[in-house]
C-alpha cells in the first residue's frame, strides 16, 4: 500500500450538534485531518441508507454519521430512529464486504469541538490501516 | 378430502354465496407438470383448482390490484405472512380478504420443466408449516420445523470481508436488472421505486458492477423487517442470484437485534417505527 495513501470520508453530520460540534473544533482552533468531507443535514434521522451505500458505491473510503447524544436530538427522537437503522445497515455492509470499520456512527454535541477531532483522526487511522477501497464505479467521481 | 379437493369445495361455497368476488389460487399450467396462478370467477372453474408440490408462487402481491373487491386467496404459510404484512401497512383491509390457508410442508425444486423430488432451499429449513393468519384451513402440518433457520448464512458471516466482497462482486455481475424480483415480492408496492426515480439518480441506468450492487443492496435493504422469506424473488431471478442469502441475513439480523419478525403480528409495530431509548445496537456507544 502506498504510504500517501489518504481515505476519503463522507462524514453526515446534524446541523444542530455536530455540525456545530465541527465547528467549534474549527474556532477552537483544534486540528483534525482534511480527510472528512462534512455533509451537514438537518437530522442524523435524515440520513438515508441510500446516502450511505451511494457515498460507497461512488468510492467513499468510509462513512461516518454523526448527531446528537440520545435524549439530546432537535427533534426529540430523530437520533433513536437513526440508530435502529444504522444498526442493521452496518453488519449488512460487512456481510456484503465493506468492513464495519469503514462506517462509523458516533454522538458529537455542539460543545465536544475535541471529540469531533478525535473521532476524525482515529476514523482516519483506521481507514489507513484498512487501505483503500476499490470503487464499485469504473469512473467514480474523484 | 385431498387439499385440492377442499380448496375447490371452498371456493366453490365462497362464490355461489357471493362471499368473494373471485378466489385465487393454483391450477396445473400447460406444460402438465407445474402450476400457475389462477383467477376463478364463477363456481364452474372452480374445478380446476389444485394444490400441490409444485404450487410456488407467491398469490399475495395480486391483492394489491383488488383492494375494493372481496377475494378469496389460497396461501402457503411464507405466503400467509405476507398478508399480516400488507395489512400491518394498511395496504389492504382484512374484511375485504378470505384466506384459505394450507398447511404445507414444502414445494419441490423447479428448473423450467423439471420437477425434482427435493425441496426448494427456502421450504428445507422452513420455520413455519402453519399459516400464520386464515378464515380457513386446508390440511395438516406434519413437517417439524427445521433445526437450523440458517446454516447458509452463518457459514457467508465466517468469511473474511474479502472473500464476501469476491463472491458478492460476481453474483451482482450477473444481474440484467430486469427487476423481477421487485414485481414478485408482495412488499415491494411503492408507486414510485427508488431504482427508477431520475432526480436524485440512485442509480444510473446503464447494466454495470456499481449499480447492480446499489440495487441489489437497496432492494435488500427496503426490505429489512419486511421480507417475510416466501423466497418469490430467488424463484423468479433469470440469473439465479441467491436473493435470499441477503435477505435472511437481514432477517436474522432484525430478530437478534430488535426481537421482531415480520408478518407474524398484524399489529406489531415494525422496528424501524419504533424504539427504546436505552436499547444497546452495536453502533454509536
Amino acid at each position: 500500500m502506498a504510504v500517501d495513501y489518504q481515505p476519503r470520508i463522507v462524514g453526515f453530520l446534524c446541523n444542530w450538534c455536530s455540525y456545530a460540534g465541527a465547528d467549534m473544533a474549527g474556532t477552537s482552533r483544534i486540528t483534525y485531518p482534511p480527510n472528512i468531507r462534512i455533509i451537514r443535514v438537518p437530522c442524523s434521522g435524515r440520513v438515508d441508507p441510500l446516502l450511505v451505500v451511494k457515498a460507497f458505491q461512488l468510492g467513499a473510503d468510509g462513512v461516518l454519521i454523526a448527531g446528537c447524544h440520545p435524549g439530546d436530538c432537535h427533534y426529540t427522537e430523530g437520533n433513536y430512529y437513526a440508530r435502529r437503522r444504522f444498526a442493521l445497515l452496518r453488519p449488512f455492509l460487512d456481510y456484503l464486504g465493506i468492513e464495519s470499520g469503514r462506517f462509523w456512527m458516533e454522538w458529537v454535541s455542539a460543545s465536544e469541538g475535541k471529540r469531533f477531532s478525535q473521532v476524525v483522526s482515529s476514523f482516519t487511522s483506521e481507514l489507513i490501516k484498512l487501505g483503500p477501497r476499490k470503487a464499485l464505479v469504473p469512473e467514480a467521481v474523484s | 378430502m385431498n387439499p385440492s379437493e377442499q380448496i375447490r369445495a371452498k371456493a366453490k361455497e365462497l362464490l355461489d354465496n357471493k362471499t368473494v368476488d373471485c378466489v385465487i389460487g393454483y391450477e396445473r399450467s400447460t406444460d402438465g407438470k407445474n402450476s400457475r396462478p389462477l383467477f376463478v370467477y364463477s363456481s364452474k372453474d372452480a374445478d380446476r383448482l389444485i394444490f400441490d408440490q409444485t404450487c410456488a408462487q407467491n398469490l399475495v402481491r395480486y391483492l394489491l390490484n383488488r383492494k375494493d373487491k372481496v377475494t378469496g386467496i389460497v396461501v402457503k404459510p411464507c405466503d400467509s405472512r405476507a398478508i399480516n404484512l400488507l395489512l400491518n401497512e394498511h395496504q389492504i383491509q382484512r374484511d375485504k380478504v378470505y384466506v384459505i390457508g394450507v398447511a404445507c410442508s414444502g414445494v419441490a425444486k423447479t428448473d423450467w420443466n423439471k420437477t425434482s423430488d427435493k425441496l426448494r432451499d427456502a421450504c428445507q429449513i422452513c420455520q413455519q408449516h402453519k399459516p400464520v393468519v386464515y378464515d380457513f384451513l386446508v390440511g395438516e402440518a406434519k413437517a417439524e420445523p427445521a433445526a437450523e433457520a440458517y446454516p447458509d448464512i452463518k457459514s457467508m458471516e465466517g468469511k473474511s470481508p474479502g472473500e464476501r466482497r469476491a463472491f458478492w462482486e460476481e453474483q451482482f455481475s450477473r444481474c440484467i436488472r430486469c427487476y423481477a424480483c421487485r414485481q414478485v415480492c408482495p412488499g415491494c408496492y411503492c408507486g414510485e421505486c427508488f431504482v427508477e426515480c431520475l432526480d436524485p439518480l440512485w442509480v444510473g441506468i446503464r447494466i454495470a458492477p456499481g449499480e447492480n450492487e446499489m440495487w441489489n443492496t437497496m432492494r435488500a435493504f427496503h426490505l429489512a423487517g419486511r421480507c417475510i422469506g416466501c423466497n418469490a424473488c430467488e424463484l423468479v431471478c433469470p440469473v439465479n442470484i441467491p436473493l435470499s442469502l441477503l435477505n435472511r441475513k437481514l432477517e436474522k439480523d432484525v430478530q437478534t437485534l430488535f426481537k421482531f419478525q415480520s408478518g407474524i403480528d398484524a399489529d406489531a409495530p415494525p422496528p424501524f417505527a419504533a424504539f427504546q431509548k436505552d436499547e444497546k445496537l452495536g453502533v454509536a456507544e
